[in-house]
């Protein structure tokens, strides 16, 4: 509403400037003449709707999306539309003071008249495309900030399974009696990783080999639930570790396979986690026994697309996940771009 | 009181154990590791009260339940679970949160009757979709038959369960519910809504 109003005033200012400042120069020249004024506002009439019509044909057959944008079609456009114009200046003049109009007395008038419009609807145009652009960057910058702030919700969503969590003090509570030591070690890790997600910030990244230990730390804890169900193997290559990654990526894709794969197998599997550097990219895999065609695939799709989402806004197509099922095994790969 | 306990969880069901020491009304017959091992300990065991986990593999909680031909009482134990947890609160079905609060454990265990009339049906489970209720007979107002499924009115609900009316039928009081409109494709207790 408020950019239409804008649009409108627009219009009709300018052309209203065109049309007073043709009218007193014409008046120095032929005189305060009745048929000269209705010509002139006339013209300012017919020209608002006329660009007007040009600016939904612009927007119609899409003339200011990026790739079939032109400087000279659209001065084309504004030659073709001031030919327009032209012509019904002359048709006007010529209905309403027949022998003595000027198309007779003042011929050079025409082409004159032509260029000048064409000159006011170029300026026309380039208002237009100047506006219109200034416009579309501001909406996508909303749009970016909006997506961001999204992922960052949707990262804060990324935290530790709560079910993780009271599962785990349940277990801890049972060892405490069957097993004191272990029932205190379990407690200690249990601190870490509340620490890891509740310190850890969002914006920043961490280096892989810090989440690897908050990640054995989980899967210690997750053993003593599961016991023998949960068989894990880590293969993590030093230099990699050292690569920073997004904070939760890898527990992600941990508590993914443990949750949808292992646990939901009443003799449980293994799990491995490789981590290596490849070329100018580190390479994650997270495999575990099991396959996607279980019956909580939509929930690790979420997850997943989640992950995902999070690593487009943060490297582009520079980094990617995928899921891949197969022989009893699904993996979990990542590839992101090393730090520069 | 006999109780089973289906948990996948070692540590849990050892917990529950020590939970229900405090409670020697409760003899604890059993504990199972999975919906497929309660379906076979079941008719053997004839528990009176079951503590059921409902995230296990292989068979949830809830899919158990609809396994089930005589229910007994349930009470869930869950770790978190939202969707559950809500089903419930609409329901009012007793669940406990891990870790159990022994007050809780105490108080749910008051709520418990004892099963009077053995190889009579005393409630039903019904699942649609998201929801889940556990019925009891006296509540429901009409069974309605729909091939081998049963269409059960109770308040303003009708879900189906996936019994037939004829085995159903097997199970209740005849003298609480009669045939409608003679071709006996539903059995009502005479009560409206």
């Amino acid at each position: 509403m408020k950019i239409k109003i804008a649009y409108w005033t627009c219009q009709a200012a300018g052309w209203g400037f065109y049309t007073v400042v043709g009218i007193s120069m014409a008046a120095q020249q032929v005189g305060w003449r009745f048929s000269m004024i209705a010509g002139y506002i006339l013209f300012g009439l017919y020209s608002i709707a006329l660009t007007d019509l040009l600016r939904r044909e612009i927007r119609r057959r899409q003339w200011l999306n990026a790739p079939t944008f032109t400087f000279a079609r659209l001065f084309g456009a504004a030659l073709a539309l001031a030919a327009i114009q032209t012509f019904l200046v002359f048709a006007i003049d010529l209905a309403f003071n027949q022998g003595h109009s000027m198309v007779f007395s003042r011929p050079s008038y025409i082409p004159v008249t032509w260029i000048s419009v064409s000159g006011a609807d170029s300026i026309w145009l380039l208002f237009y495309v100047a506006l219109t652009a200034g416009r579309r960057y501001r909406e996508k910058e909303v749009r970016l900030q909006l997506a961001l702030r999204e992922a960052e919700l949707r990262a804060l969503e990324a935290q530790i399974n709560p079910h993780f969590l009271f599962n785990c003090l349940n277990s801890i509570r049972a060892l405490v009696i069957e097993n004191p030591p272990l029932a205190r070690d379990m407690l200690t890790r249990f601190a870490t990783i509340l620490r890891y997600n509740l310190h850890r910030n969002l914006n920043h990244t961490v280096p892989l080999e810090a989440e690897v230990d908050v990640v054995s730390d989980y899967l210690a804890l997750e053993s003593i639930r599961l016991e023998d169900r949960l068989r894990v193997r880590f293969a993590i290559d030093p230099e990699a570790g050292k690569i920073a990654i997004p904070p939760m990526l890898l527990q992600t894709l941990v508590e993914n396979a443990v949750k949808h794969g292992i646990a939901a197998l009443p003799n449980g599997g293994d799990l491995v986690i490789r981590a290596a550097i490849n070329g100018d990219s580190l390479r994650v895999d997270v495999e575990n026994t099991g396959s996607i065609s279980g019956p909580t695939t939509g929930s690790t799709q979420v997850g997943l697309s989640n992950t995902r989402e999070r690593l487009r806004i943060l490297y582009g197509n520079n980094a990617q996940l995928d899921l891949q099922n197969g022989d009893g095994r699904v993996i979990a790969t990542v590839i992101i771009p090393r730090a520069v | 009181m006999k109780a089973l306990i289906v948990d996948d969880e070692r540590l849990a069901r050892l917990e529950l154990r020590r939970l229900l020491a405090e409670h020697p009304e409760v003899e604890v017959a059993g504990e199972v590791r999975g919906g497929e091992e309660a379906l076979s300990m079941m008719p053997q065991l004839a528990p009176d009260l079951l503590f059921l986990d409902i995230q296990m593999p292989g068979m949830t909680g809830f899919e158990l339940l609809e396994h089930l031909e005589d229910l007994p009482q349930v009470i869930f134990t869950t770790a978190y679970d939202e969707y559950a947890i809500k089903a419930f609160e609409i329901n009012a079905l007793d669940y406990l949160l891990k870790p159990i609060v022994p007050a809780r454990l105490a108080a749910a265990l008051a709520r418990v009757r004892p099963r009077s009339d053995r190889g009579r049906l005393e409630q039903v489970f019904v699942r649609d979709g998201e929801r889940c209720w556990i019925v009891r007979i006296p509540d429901i107002f009409l069974l309605e038959s729909e091939g081998n499924y049963t269409r059960v009115y109770f308040g303003a609900e009708r879900p189906l369960i996936r019994r037939s009316l004829n085995a159903l039928q097997e199970q209740l009081d005849p003298a609480c519910f009669f045939g409608l409109g003679g071709k006996k494709s539903s059995i009502s207790n005479g009560l409206t809504k």
